[in-house]
């Protein structure tokens, strides 16, 4: 079996049906000549008619694939095709009979053999004409198709199949079931036709259009159909093709078509620009309601938003009033109206009633709409919508039109609508950009956290004779503690707690600054009470007014087995004496660095030693731990920390530190979210 | 939450505190302050008995007025102060800078 590729099928058809037709052409000369020469050339009329049907069809197929396969044909272009189809059989039709007229009466005029090959030339135009405006009505038809209209279709195309080969049953006599075949594919053309849904889908000017062509088409049938019969007579024509009842059918269905399509789309011509409104105002509606796209702004929203409501209410002039933070109103987007006499109009308007009953602090203005005359030479009435973005009234909109009473219900009702969808839009606009910005500060934030945690130290400086373990917990995402230790000879050791007042970013920077001081400041190995001389006055040049640092320093000396330490506010040091078994905390005087800023610090500065013995403990913390308050509204407090070390004096630096912490943990109870920052150092001597 | 009351009296005014002050509150208590030097008042006295907490960003506020205080001859004095409230201005040395008294009479003889 020969494959035939697809893409062929058009060439393939194309290509018989020229053959089929000159076979026509061919078997009709050859009965002329056996006519004229008295020879019976035994040619019957059915092969005539069985290349009449040959080519019908493969005409058919030609056209039914090269219009299916232009898949984006528009109707204007489809009737087109038909009413040009139409122009060439007319015109070629036309030429024929100038050409018969210039002969007069010369011989040639009325030689059979020219009048046969210009009848065949005749016929296979106006079956290229037919066949090619019956496929494009059927694009037509099957606009919008639902089952029913396919169904009925098939069965017509079934029909005219029947129809072609009747030709062999009545012997191309006008009898009475010619006449029944005709009358049925006319009723059945007829009930076709009233598929015309593609028509309102015309604009205004493509509706004109297509009233030409199809004026076109129904000139060229009816001529073609007069030029048809006129043969059926003819006694030089030896085998009538045209009277075929396919080919008569089609005339039918042709001109029925075109005829229903012409009136239709003629009085269809006054109400397309309704039409073509509500086409307009439902894109406009899906321009609003997408979203704002990155690279936008609320500006291009408000831009659609006032053509979107001129376009629907023909408005004669509009513009957009828009107010800033401060409450200051400016007008934007002004459509057909200078800036003089909108300012007079927007006075003249805002004075009468209803507008004069607007306010924008009311909360009830979104889906409010005012509309009213207005005493103005020009300007008759005016619509006025405000714009409201999340309950803040952002702005209004205004219409004017020339005549009186100018926005009817419809109008109003789509431009509340499309204000409440531009209003919708610029407020997810809003959102989108916070969020965004939202985003942005919480990964700064991390960034912070990360910077904030490598301030503080990994590992803390010790020899054999002491333990010391630490941690710190920020109640937001950075915070201000602060705690440290540096290794000052062979047996010196310095610690370090310190709080920041305030809480998250700007402590976090001020703690920053602190530990800049103490790296600056530990290397000159000053004395407990100079170093808080020395950081009260860096921090007096740095600090906000009304912020300070509290602290605690302490060198502990692991040779003379002593400690040395000054207070700056600090909470103060709680001191397990093993000795004595009991914990107690250390006092002593001293301010917060950044209190005092000038020399009289030094009043409040103290320093006191002490020695330690192996099994005393040091705990160093901040605020946030005797601060933390349970659901009662208790704090955690002095009394219940020194309980816990005294509870736990036998445990090593970690352990002790974890009993601290989980003790705060069990007292707040579990689920509650720390509210201050945390830190914690331990200190064990062996 | 916290309450600011401010109540006039004769040659004097009193700023009531109630409630917990704290980072996110400070700043009504620094516009409270603010609006008090605006009237002219130089006799402040804080009444602080119903005040439950106060953070290092409310004891800022106080701190960053000595110095103005000082220049001016504002006179301010908390009274009434709950213990635990009045051991972090002790903690932090601000009892050295600032005249707490433990009622409101002595905290009177103390303005005069």
């Amino acid at each position: 079996m020969i494959k035939l590729p697809s893409p062929n099928i058009g060439k393939v058809s194309i290509l018989v049906a020229i053959l089929t037709w000159l076979s026509l052409l061919f078997v009709d000369i050859t009965r002329i000549f056996g006519l004229l020469n008295q020879l019976e050339s035994g040619v019957a009329p059915e092969v005539s008619f069985i290349l009449e049907i040959t080519f019908f069809i493969m005409v058919y197929i030609f056209y039914n694939h090269s219009i299916a396969r232009n898949e984006r044909n528009e109707f204007l272009n489809l009737i087109w095709r038909g009413a040009s189809t139409g122009l060439l059989a007319l015109g070629i039709s036309l030429l024929i009979r100038l050409f018969y007229y210039l002969l007069g009466d010369s011989r040639l005029a009325t030689d059979p053999l020219l009048k046969n090959f210009f009848y065949h030339i005749n016929f296979a135009l106006t079956t290229l004409f037919l066949i090619s405006c019956t496929l494009l009505w059927k694009r037509l038809i099957l606009y919008q198709k639902t089952k029913k209209i396919v169904q009925q279709w098939q069965a017509f195309e079934i029909l005219l199949l029947v129809s072609m080969f009747f030709i062999f049953f009545n012997k191309n006599t006008l009898d009475y079931s010619f006449l029944f075949g005709l009358v049925f594919i006319t009723i059945f053309s007829i009930s076709l036709s009233v598929n015309l849904k593609w028509i309102p889908y015309l604009t205004f000017k493509e509706k004109w259009k297509s009233i030409l062509f199809l004026v076109i088409i129904l000139i060229a049938t009816s001529y073609l159909f007069v030029e048809v019969l006129s043969y059926s007579d003819s006694k030089v024509i030896l085998v009538n093709l045209t009277d075929n009842l396919f080919l008569i059918g089609l005339f039918s269905f042709v001109f029925f078509y075109s005829l229903f399509s012409f009136l239709v789309t003629l009085f269809n011509l006054p109400t397309s620009s309704v039409f073509e409104q509500k086409l307009i105002e439902a894109i406009n509606f899906q321009r609003l309601s997408q979203s704002i796209k990155p690279g936008q702004s609320e500006n291009q929203v408000l831009d659609i938003l006032i053509d979107s409501c001129m376009s629907a209410s023909y408005a004669d002039a509009g513009w957009l009033e828009l107010r800033n933070e401060m409450d200051e109103s400016g007008f934007l987007h002004k459509r057909f109206i200078e800036n003089e006499e909108l300012h007079r109009l927007f006075g003249l308007i805002n004075e009468t009633k209803p507008f004069v009953n607007f306010d924008w602090e009311k909360e009830d203005n979104e889906n409010k709409v005012y509309q009213g005359k207005i005493p103005h030479s020009l300007y008759k009435s005016a619509l006025m919508v405000p714009l409201v973005v999340n309950q803040r009234t952002i702005g209004r909109i205004y219409l004017v039109k020339e005549v009186k009473d100018g926005f009817n219900k419809e109008m109003v009702n789509i431009i509340s609508t499309f204000v409440g969808q531009a209003c919708i839009s610029v407020e997810n606009y809003r959102l989108l950009n916070e969020a965004i910005k939202n985003e942005r500060y919480k990964e700064e934030l991390k960034i912070a956290q990360r910077v904030q945690r490598s301030l503080l130290p990994d590992t803390l400086h010790h020899d054999d004779n002491f333990d010391i373990c630490g941690f710190s917990i920020a109640a937001d995402e950075v915070g201000g503690d602060y705690y440290e230790t540096q290794k000052l000879g062979e047996n010196k050791f310095v610690l370090i707690i310190g709080d920041v007042s305030g809480k998250g970013t700007s402590a976090a920077f001020n703690m920053s600054q602190m530990k800049g001081i103490f790296h600056s400041l530990v290397q000159m190995n000053p004395r407990p009470s100079d170093f808080l001389l020395m950081a009260n006055n860096a921090l007096s040049q740095c600090l906000e007014k009304n912020h300070f640092i509290t602290t605690s320093y302490f060198i502990i000396d692991t040779e003379k087995k002593s400690i040395n330490y000054s207070r700056a506010g600090h909470c103060p040091t709680l001191y397990y004496n093993h000795k004595k078994q009991e914990s107690e905390y250390l006092s002593i005087d001293g301010m917060g660095l950044g209190i005092v800023r000038s020399n009289l610090y030094k009043k409040f500065v103290h320093e006191k030693t002490f020695s330690f013995r192996p099994g005393d403990i040091l705990v160093l913390y901040t605020d946030g731990i005797v601060e933390a308050k349970n659901s009662k509204g208790i704090e955690f407090g002095y009394e219940r920390l020194k309980t816990v070390l005294n509870t736990s004096s036998d445990l090593n630096v970690e352990q002790i530190q974890n009993k601290i912490i989980q003790e705060v943990y069990k007292f707040i109870g579990k689920n509650r979210i720390a509210d201050d920052d945390y830190s914690l150092m331990v200190i064990k001597f062996k | 939450m916290l309450n600011i009351e401010h109540i006039r009296k004769e040659g004097y005014s009193i700023l009531q505190l109630s409630g917990e002050v704290d980072a996110s509150n400070s700043v009504d208590l620094d516009a409270a302050i603010q609006e008090m030097l605006s009237e002219g008042i130089n006799r402040i006295l804080v009444d602080g008995s119903k005040l439950e907490y106060i953070s290092s960003a409310g004891l800022g506020v106080f701190m960053s007025y000595l110095e103005e205080f000082k220049e001016k001859d504002i006179q301010l004095v908390i009274f009434g102060l709950l213990e635990k409230v009045q051991q972090v201005f002790v903690i932090l040395g601000l009892d050295k800078l600032i005249i707490i008294k433990p009622n409101r009479e002595e905290a009177l003889q103390a303005i005069v």
